[in-house]
């Protein structure tokens, strides 16, 4: 029996004492085969090499090597560059258009929510491969939005590729392989260990021309991601949110080191250096160009309109400016939210 | 010699009557109890003897049985000791035998003779009737709240004897209870702000929908929910005896020694054992905290800190009214039909209700909101939350809406929906209410079960209106009364 180099390095790549940087040693001089039974030995059987292959091939999991020439350019010349990558979907994706990271915060607001899947949205249709890690929160919207149409979205995670992590995310994975690609340093069967994620978020970064934080805490894991685009020169942008947020205390400290401020698809666009391209259509909700409503002019209903905010408001808080008894505040956010003027958040409300 | 002396033992809140037999022979001296006493029974010997001692009867050195009937049955407690004491003074030919017909006789012993407390008092009344009871002189107002004139107390054994003995009058009955004092609640006026705290609270009472109030520390969930019992109309008689008999067995005081007549309201903390909670031991059945809250409010504070267990054997109290509690001995079905408001924090940091504010990992939140299970979130016809009041409006002075203007329209909505014949299929609504329900059902913001609840709550909100069909604004307002579930389910 014969088996590809590959198999040799997705056998070495599965042996639990061999991180991504030690297989980057392993693998600088000798072929797999030949570093496999260099380290491996006489114990490491053929079979053994065989059945992990097997279950690789069986999975429809790619294998990209370092020096083959299916090895995406973007990786060529990166200082921390992984010896193999797997990878679910086509692989030409990583190549085929600009790349631009969206991250941020597993719990975002509804702001980072809605701001992350409109930036998704919009840089898919400019022609921009969204890079994310399909994380909960941020990660999540971000390929929401991008999977609609456009470039292909990327999404680079942690684990095995057999083993979609965060389950609730099972579905967008497989869109994600599907309209793009998913990759990973990490063969398949082994769990997504805390240790994974920064050597994720390095992986992130090096495929992206622009690294953007939409929504980030002061001590986020969108740091490692931050600190890995800067390391290699790549431009790194922030979303100013609200001072009072906790969720916007990252991005907000971001821009005062230097980012660049992303209120617009466009002013990525212009990082890229693609501002003279084809420009999406301006993205309402984040441009304030939205088509006003007309605001509602009857009596209670303007009174609680005015009240809102574009922040979740209580509703104790609600009674209080409008001095209206409950149910006639109720009535009257129900009235504006049919007419998609108020919308409710848990018993808590803000303009829409 | 023998002697027959009636008395009655606790099982649950029912007293079972019991006759205490004693006979006293020659033979070597010795003293036994039969007919399965517990460990307090048994106990009663050396009791018994140092009382008789320290009160100036003599002690018979001979062999003295005594059998408590029916033997089958297990029997609880000390109060057995004095029916055991007067046997024996009967079977000694210390006391005639007719002085003690149609009598019965309930207490404790101390070592000086002194007749102690027992629990349950009011149980053990019915049990003994129709005979005249004799009991501790401190239980005798308990016992009168259920017999009237036939209770007779007793403040030792050695005056007991002289009474029996024809040679003292019965000791002066008890003054009669008093009228209840004014029963000091938690006013709500003391609660500032909180508009939607406050109505959850009159919704609550006025139509006894269960209360889950979300919301940060610091909020005043605690507060507020202390402040229901006071919005529910008095106990009517017969609760009130349910109640008091409840209280009783369980050994709990009475207010001002007499009949409960505000509703209860109990607060077990969230490290409450199931049996705790529901009732039990090991036959001598205790009520347990539901039981104390029947016609009254359980408040559970930290609900998602309370043990699984506990929480899921709440469900047939909520669903019946009841709750059974069965050990191998037998079963007995306690009283358990309480409003339930209980109150969380919607994240283990407690900020989760501010957008941006909460440190919790998602991880966190969800294993957090598992605790509370979908079919103990659904007896909650409210879920609530709540916010901290604004700074201005807690240091204005300015006081809330008192509990007593509260509860006056919570009597009125109460005696309308009384009045009210039941309808056949949900309450009345008007056109565009109706429209909204249905607009939240088809866009699955509402599920079957969820839709009758807001529209019950609606109904209630429109009785407290005093309108007789349901508005847009009442059905927009019973839905923002529930809003706090989004808080809870993911």
């Amino acid at each position: 029996m014969t088996l590809p180099e590959e198999a040799y390095a997705v056998a070495l790549a599965s042996v639990p004492s061999i991180g991504p940087s030690t297989l980057r040693d392993l693998l600088a001089d000798d072929a797999p085969s030949a570093a496999w039974s260099r380290t491996v030995g006489a114990s490491g059987s053929v079979r053994h090499v065989a059945r992990i292959w097997e279950r690789h091939t069986e999975l429809g999991i790619g294998v990209l090597m370092a020096g083959h020439p299916s090895w995406p350019a973007r990786l060529l010349d990166d200082p921390g560059a992984p010896a193999i990558v797997f990878c679910l979907g086509d692989p030409r994706a990583l190549d085929r258009a600009p790349t631009v990271a969206l991250v941020g915060t597993r719990s975002p607001t509804r702001y980072g929510i809605g701001v992350a899947a409109q930036l998704g949205a919009d840089l898919a249709a400019a022609g921009v491969s969204v890079v994310s890690g399909l994380a909960l929160g941020i990660d999540g919207a971000a390929h929401e939005g991008a999977c609609g149409a456009g470039a292909p979205p990327i999404g680079v995670v942690a684990g095995g590729l057999d083993d979609p992590y965060p389950r609730r995310h099972t579905r967008l994975w497989e869109r994600v392989a599907e309209h793009g690609v998913v990759v990973s340093e990490s063969p398949a069967g082994v769990r997504t260990e805390k240790w994974r994620f920064p050597v994720r978020n390095r992986l992130l970064a090096a495929l992206s021309d622009v690294v953007v934080v939409v929504e980030s805490r002061h001590h986020g894991g969108s740091r490692h991601t931050v600190d890995a685009a800067m390391a290699r020169g790549i431009a790194v942008g922030a979303v100013p949110g609200s001072i009072r947020s906790a969720t916007s205390e990252g991005t907000n400290a971001l821009l005062a080191d230097g980012a660049f401020p992303v209120c617009c698809a466009g002013d990525i666009l212009v990082a890229l250096s693609l501002a003279g391209a084809p420009a999406p259509a301006p993205s309402p909700s984040v441009h304030g160009a939205r088509p006003q409503r007309p605001a509602p002019v009857t009596g209670e209903d303007r009174r609680v309109y005015d009240a809102l905010s574009p922040d979740p408001t209580s509703l104790d808080e609600l009674a209080r400016l409008t001095g209206l008894d409950l149910p006639s505040l109720c009535g009257a956010l129900e009235r504006l939210a049919r007419a998609g003027q108020a919308v409710d958040t848990g018993g808590w409300w803000q303009r829409e | 010699m023998l002697a027959a002396i009636a008395s009655a033992t606790l099982r649950g809140t029912m007293g079972s009557p019991v006759s205490v037999e004693v006979h006293v022979s020659t033979g070597l001296p010795g003293f036994t109890i039969v007919g399965l006493p517990d460990a307090a029974v048994r106990e009663a010997r050396d009791r018994v003897r140092a009382a008789f001692l320290s009160s100036g009867l003599s002690w018979p050195m001979r062999r003295i049985t005594c059998n408590l009937a029916p033997s089958g049955m297990r029997k609880g407690g000390a109060g057995l000791d004095l029916p055991i004491a007067v046997g024996l003074l009967v079977a000694t030919g210390e006391v005639d035998a007719a002085s003690t017909q149609g009598l019965a006789f309930c207490g404790e012993l101390g070592l000086n003779g002194s007749l102690r407390h027992v629990p349950g008092m009011i149980a053990l009344a019915d049990a003994t009737a129709p005979r005249g009871l004799v009991v501790p002189l401190c239980d005798a107002r308990e016992a009168a709240l259920v017999r009237g004139g036939d209770v007779h107390g007793a403040a030792n054994l050695g005056d007991l004897a002289r009474v029996l003995r024809g040679q003292a009058p019965w000791p002066e009955p008890p003054p009669p209870s008093r009228a209840p004092s004014s029963a000091h609640e938690p006013d709500l006026a003391d609660v500032r702000g909180q508009a939607v705290g406050r109505r959850a609270l009159e919704v609550a009472a006025a139509g006894r929908h269960h209360l889950l109030m979300i919301g940060p520390p610091g909020s005043g969930k605690t507060m507020l929910a202390e402040r229901l019992a006071g919005l529910l109309p008095p106990l009517t008689p017969d609760e009130a005896l349910t109640v008091t008999r409840i209280h009783s067995a369980a050994g709990c005081s009475l207010p001002d020694g007499t009949l409960f007549h505000r509703p209860p309201f109990r607060a077990p903390h969230h490290q409450a054992s199931v049996v705790s909670l529901v009732g039990g031991g090991s036959w001598s059945l205790r009520p347990g905290e539901v039981s104390l809250a029947t016609s009254g409010v359980l408040f559970l504070d930290e609900l998602g800190e309370f043990p699984v267990a506990a929480l899921e054997a709440l469900r047939q109290p909520l669903e019946e009214g009841v709750i059974r509690v069965s050990r191998a001995g037998g079963t007995v079905t306690f009283p358990a039909a309480f409003l339930l408001v209980a109150a969380m924090n919607p994240c283990p940091c407690g900020e989760g209700v501010y957008e941006g504010a909460c440190t919790c990992s998602a991880v966190a939140r969800a294993r957090y909101r598992r605790r509370i299970s979908a079919p103990l979130l659904d007896r909650f016809d409210l879920v609530v939350p709540l916010s901290r009041p604004d700074p201005d409006e807690l240091l204005s002075g300015v006081p809330g809406e008192s509990s007593t203007a509260v509860a006056v329209r919570v009597a009125a909505a109460r005696a309308r929906a009384a009045a009210r014949p039941v309808p056949e299929r949900g309450p009345d609504l008007a056109p565009d209410a109706d429209a909204l329900l249905g607009s939240k059902l088809r866009s699955g913001a509402l599920s079957a079960r969820g839709l009758h609840k807001v529209s019950q709550v609606a109904r209630t909100v429109a009785d407290l209106a005093g309108e007789d069909a349901v508005s847009f604004a009442q059905v927009a307002e019973a839905l923002s009364l529930r809003a706090g579930r989004a808080a809870v389910v993911s």
